[in-house]
């Protein structure tokens, strides 16, 4: 009887205790729909748009309002001079365009199927949703065509590696908001690979400690992207084509269209409140970038970055005629057959310039020469005295690419791909840019040259914690970080005559006090 | 007769709640990478001669591993380093520990394993310890 009673209460607490357990368990408090109850989603998925339908019939609008996006469009107009900017039109020094590289890049865009001119940019079905909202981690999709592998794929076909398969079910009933990890299964391996183009960006900041970043510190603030690139109707704001140099704005909550992703819209144009001197610091907001002094060194994670790329000695092989890769003493690739030699670095010291906000980007057309020296792949406005520059710092990417040296552009080769004519394929750099510059219809001479350019990348995530912002001297010393820099810098610029004359003031201000001090004692003795 | 049957049936409810509940959670990966890595490896590397990557064993190798519970080669269990006194005791020199100090055992249990299990060898993506 005893022994009923004792199971029977056990019971009771145990049949109570999953109630109370179940409930704190099961109750998510990150978001306000767990889409693994949705009967929309629970079946067999066949394929990328198969699941998009599903989303559509309830998130009626979203597709609707990813087609006004630039990572749908992948283009910009800058309304500051008219240039047809975003992925689809820009030339880089890095894998230089995106034009007949679509299959390759466009694993990256928010859409299934884009691999050229064909693509329905109105198809409401080929929008990815799962890209961005994939909080599995186990989304993926394929070049060429850019389709997630629901089936054991050979890919590259004919390579013999096998992708595969991903369960779309458990994906979908998964989706979630976005991540640093969603963000940067793109954002993070812009260029080809892990940091290689950003700098501040690579997947150090997937889960982050405070060293290499204080907002993201997955310990602390654990700030995603969103938390700054804020998206009203799935348009992320930040964009690096049209930046905000000086962000003279309001703080965020007060009605104005400044850019929410700025340092200012939280912190405001006096954001040192304590410490040694905060308003000697918060005199420097006017003309120094929050930036300068708060990101001493990028690329700081432990992933390098790339630095300098040289496409010019791309295409040499190996004795037994096969491509070849090269790397340094910590395993990083130095040189590769199909893309040239590089430099990779990491605790990168930025590159200072003044910044204004305005960026101009030599486009395919534009007139550009050896003779000119180095062309700017995105000149990047700003001066000491134009009153809307900050001096903000830099990666600047430096390299050597292909150009046509007859009609004097940029070209656009056709470098990845399975066909005859793709160079990581071929090597022969006139058939990868008659393809690459047909595909566009622009014209192409036959000949090929190298010519030296460099890309500005202004720097604005890795902060470092405040304890690691710059000092005074590092800025303001005859050689230090802003040696170069036009402008007056106090310190930098002292003058050894004036300051010598200034030393003798005070030193006989300080000897005229003494002395009247020692004549009024020695006259009141008397 | 009855009694017995009565009894039998109670245990296998019991059972059954224990085992519902033991699987109702869904392994967060991501919070658990935040505790391997500030917590397991950030002990390993200072305190036991290096730190051990996930993508250093396989699926299999992880299951066993967990499945055994057993630490530095059997001397202690692993899992009473998922422990919330593991955590309090630590929490003021590790801020993983401090800010998963109130999260339940099992689910930081099952958060770790989501996590070596797809950051093994074999895994959806083999991940390093930093």
């Amino acid at each position: 009887m005893l022994k009923s009673a004792l199971l029977a209460a056990l019971t009771a607490i145990v049949l109570a205790l999953p109630g109370i357990s179940a409930q704190a368990a099961d109750m998510k408090l990150n978001t306000t729909a767990d889409h693994s109850k949705f009967k929309e989603l629970q079946r067999e998925f066949t394929s990328g748009p198969d699941v998009t339908k599903a989303c559509l019939g309830c998130h009626t609008e979203a597709a609707s309002q990813i087609h006004r996006t630039k990572h749908w469009t992948w283009e910009v107009i800058n309304p500051l001079n008219n240039q047809r900017l975003g992925k689809k039109n820009v030339i880089n020094n890095y894998c230089i365009s995106t034009a007949t590289n679509l299959g390759a890049c466009a694993t990256c865009h928010v859409g299934y199927g884009w691999v050229n001119s064909s693509f329905d940019f109105k198809s409401q079905e080929n929008v990815d949703c799962l890209i961005c909202h994939d909080t599995s981690g186990n989304y993926k999709k394929l070049p060429g065509g850019g389709q997630p592998p629901v089936k054991d794929t050979e890919n590259p076909p004919g390579s013999g590696k096998i992708v595969k398969a991903i369960d779309l079910t458990a994906i979908a009933q998964k989706v979630g908001k976005t991540s640093r990890d969603s963000c940067g299964a793109c954002h993070f391996f812009g260029g080809g690979g892990d940091g290689v183009k950003h700098g501040d960006m690579d997947t150090s900041l997937a889960a982050p400690d405070k060293e290499v970043d204080v907002h993201m510190d997955a310990t602390g603030l654990d700030f995603t992207c969103s938390t700054c690139h804020k998206a009203p109707a799935h348009d992320v704001v930040g964009s690096r084509y049209m930046p905000t140099g000086k962000d003279s704005g309001d703080m965020r909550g007060k009605v104005n269209k400044s850019n929410p992703a700025t340092c200012q819209s939280c912190h405001g144009q006096t954001p040192h409140k304590a410490g040694a001197q905060p308003a000697k610091l918060n005199q420097h907001t006017d003309k120094v970038a929050c930036q300068t002094c708060h990101i001493p060194e990028f690329a700081r994670g432990g992933v390098p970055t790339k630095m300098h790329w040289d496409w010019s000695t791309a295409g040499k092989l190996s004795p037994e005629g096969k491509p070849m890769l090269k790397k340094d003493a910590k395993g990083h690739v130095i040189y590769d057959s199909r893309k040239g030699d590089f430099v990779v670095a990491e605790n990168v010291k930025p590159e200072y310039g003044w910044f204004n906000g305005e960026v101009t980007y030599t486009l395919l057309g534009d007139t550009v020469s050896k003779d000119n020296g180095v062309t700017l792949i995105n000149a990047l406005g700003g001066s000491a005295s134009d009153g809307r520059s900050l001096i903000w710092p830099m990666k600047v990417m430096r390299g050597s690419q292909p150009y046509d040296p007859v009609n004097k552009t940029l070209v656009k080769p056709h470098v990845a791909g399975n066909d005859d004519t793709a160079f990581w394929k071929n090597f022969n750099w006139e058939k990868a840019i008659t393809t690459g510059m047909q595909a566009v219809n622009a014209p192409f001479s036959g000949q090929v040259d190298f010519l030296k350019t460099e890309m500005y990348w202004p720097i604005t995530h890795m902060v470092a914690p405040k304890e690691k912002a710059l000092g005074c001297v590092e800025c303001h010393a005859r050689g230090g970080r802003l040696d170069k820099i036009e402008g007056v810098i106090p310190g930098r610029d002292a003058n050894r005559w004036i300051d010598l004359i200034g030393w003798l003031a005070a030193g006989g201000t300080l000897a005229g006090v003494l002395l009247h001090g020692l004549v009024r004692i020695a006259r009141r003795k008397n | 007769m009855k009694n017995s049957r009565c009894r039998a049936a109670d245990v296998t409810v019991l059972l059954a709640c224990t085992t519902t509940f033991a699987f109702a959670y869904d392994g967060d990966w991501k919070r658990g990478r935040i505790y391997y890595r500030s917590v397991c490896t950030a002990c390993h590397a200072a305190q036991a001669g290096g730190s051990i990557a996930p993508s250093d064993m396989t699926k299999a190798q992880w299951q066993g591993y967990l499945q055994a519970d057993k630490h530095a080669k059997g001397k202690d269990s692993m899992k009473q380093y998922l422990s919330q006194a593991y955590r309090a005791s630590i929490k003021a020199q590790n801020k993983a520990a401090e800010k998963f100090a109130d999260v339940p055992e099992a689910e930081l249990y099952e958060d770790l394993k989501a996590f070596v299990i797809r950051g093994a060898k074999d895994g959806d993506s083999p991940a390093s310890c930093s």
